[in-house]
């Protein structure tokens, strides 16, 4: 009775269609279409829920509620990590306080995060590194224990920098200069050939430490600087042992230190002694042999080269008197 | 000779050879000839702007320096570096309204004393893979050497005559 019903229904429709035009005709497709649309989200959300999403899954509680006590810290934390509230076991707080407050709490703390934290450097951590890195180093040989050894035996000291930090680029241009300092004294030298080093070099040597520097920047690379201190070392070393032609013509201003003998001071000496007649009878040259080999000259001679080569001092000064009134019996 | 890692794995074999073929290829360590290069001095120079990373670095720096076996000279605190600027608060004109910046930079010197040249490298490299954002270093490495050996004599007395050519 319903089918038969239901099919009245349809011709019903239909010829109700046919009556109107084609509008209804349209209108009963995307009804139809409409329909069948409806249906089918309608059978796909069935399984979810009618009404709305499905909820969300909330935190729940954070990691560090599990941890034990005796755990392995640096398996939480094995390499440079950002800080994560919910897995460290620390009551942090940092920022600052809000009036008449305290500083907020580790959870979404944006200040925990921006500081580099150490927590995967433990003093564990540290010494577990330290176990896997210890095969890799060598000894210091026991034989040079203090300075003094070292610098008996390896007298040449290389001195470089070398440079890291975060930028466009990892180099630095400072990086390439090399100081190489020597002793000058552990270098076979004879006594010409000190001098003749000391002239060429100038202001890089250092009279109190006995040390001379060179600095080398010119080329691009440190190795190259390197090669380069070595070849100017051993070119000094070279030329400062030959001796020139020109050499010969050395005057008394060029001398290094003042040397009484042949000196205006012991002309002077030598004159008012005689004229005083202080000196004995005789001819001149053996008078003046004579009086050379006085003690109170002789005290005089060494009071006047350290007034001359050292720096001029009260001690010295009265030395020199001293030394002044002896030779001229004041 | 040794079979491949894959195929042990396959048979569901996990003895002693593949932890022995993980072992060869970890731990590669040769034994040269070359002596050790001899630094009397390394100085470490840490610089950054926060002083409390700095500690911290200090004292990882301290105790792998203290494991590994270093001899530690001085480790102190250089005075900090501050560069003020005074700059215009406004795009344009307002010239007596300015705003004041500075920049602090905080030091950390760490020094080491007789270091060989291998124990330098893997001290100095787990240094720096170790070195926080933000921070710099500085260092000053002093190698100790023999004087070479054409410097010991001078070439003159074997050969007189003046010759132009160095070395």
């Amino acid at each position: 009775m319903a089918s038969f019903g239901s099919k009245v229904f349809l011709s019903l429709g239909r010829t109700n269609v046919s009556g109107v035009g084609f509008r209804k005709t349209g209108n009963r497709a995307t009804y139809a279409t409409a329909l069948t649309v409806n249906s089918s989200t309608n059978k796909a959300r069935g399984g979810k829920g009618s009404t709305g999403r499905r909820p969300k899954r909330g935190p729940g509680e954070p990691r560090t509620e599990k941890m034990a006590l005796d755990q392995d810290w640096t398996s939480v934390y094995p390499a440079a990590t950002p800080f994560r509230a919910n897995a460290i076991p620390l009551p942090l707080r940092m920022g600052y306080p809000v009036k008449r407050g305290i500083p907020p709490e580790k959870k979404g703390n944006l200040e925990l995060i921006k500081i580099p934290n150490f927590l995967h450097l433990t003093p564990a951590a540290i010494r577990k590194h330290c176990e896997a890195l210890k095969p890799f180093c060598t000894e210091w040989p026991s034989a040079l224990d203090t300075d003094t050894k070292c610098d008996e035996h390896f007298p040449v000291k290389i001195q470089s920098t070398d440079y890291v930090s975060a930028g466009p680029s990892i180099r630095n241009p400072s990086a390439r200069v090399v100081h190489m300092k020597v002793r000058l004294s552990c270098l076979n030298l004879d006594d010409h050939a000190q001098k003749k080093m000391l002239k060429l070099v100038g202001d890089r040597y250092c009279k109190d430490s006995d040390i001379l520097t060179i600095t080398t920047e010119s080329c691009p690379l440190r190795q190259q600087n390197y090669d380069h201190a070595m070849y100017l070392l051993t070119v000094l070393y070279h030329e400062s042992w030959k001796i020139e032609p020109w050499e010969a013509e050395k005057t008394r201003a060029d001398m290094e230190e003042y040397s009484w003998e042949d000196s205006t001071s012991q002309k002077n000496i030598l004159d008012t002694l005689l004229r005083i007649n202080l000196a004995g009878e005789g001819e001149e040259a053996e008078v003046r042999e004579q009086l050379l080999g006085r003690e109170e000259v002789l005290e005089y001679k060494d009071s006047v080269e350290t007034l001359k080569n050292e720096e001029p001092s009260e001690r010295n000064m009265l030395r020199y008197k001293e030394a002044v009134r002896k030779v001229l019996k004041v | 000779k040794l079979p491949a890692s894959s195929t042990l794995l396959v048979a569901g074999l996990k003895g002693k050879k593949e932890q022995k073929a993980r072992t060869k290829t970890y731990s590669k360590i040769t034994v040269t000839d070359k002596p050790d290069t001899l630094f009397q001095k390394v100085v470490v120079l840490v610089k950054a702007h926060d002083r409390a990373v700095l500690d911290s670095y200090e004292f990882f720096a301290t105790m792998a320096a203290k494991e590994l076996g270093i001899t530690m000279g001085k480790v102190f605190e250089p005075p900090k570096d501050i560069e003020r600027l005074t700059l215009l608060k406004s795009v344009h004109i307002y010239k007596k309204h300015r705003v004041q910046y500075e920049m602090r930079t905080h030091y950390r010197s760490i020094e080491l004393l007789h270091v060989t040249g291998c124990t330098a490298q893997v001290y100095l490299e787990y240094i720096q893979r170790n070195l926080p954002e933000g921070v710099a270093m500085e260092v000053t490495k002093t190698t100790m050497e023999k004087i070479p050996d054409h410097i010991l004599e001078p070439m003159w007395k074997d050969h007189p005559i003046d010759d132009k050519s160095s070395k």
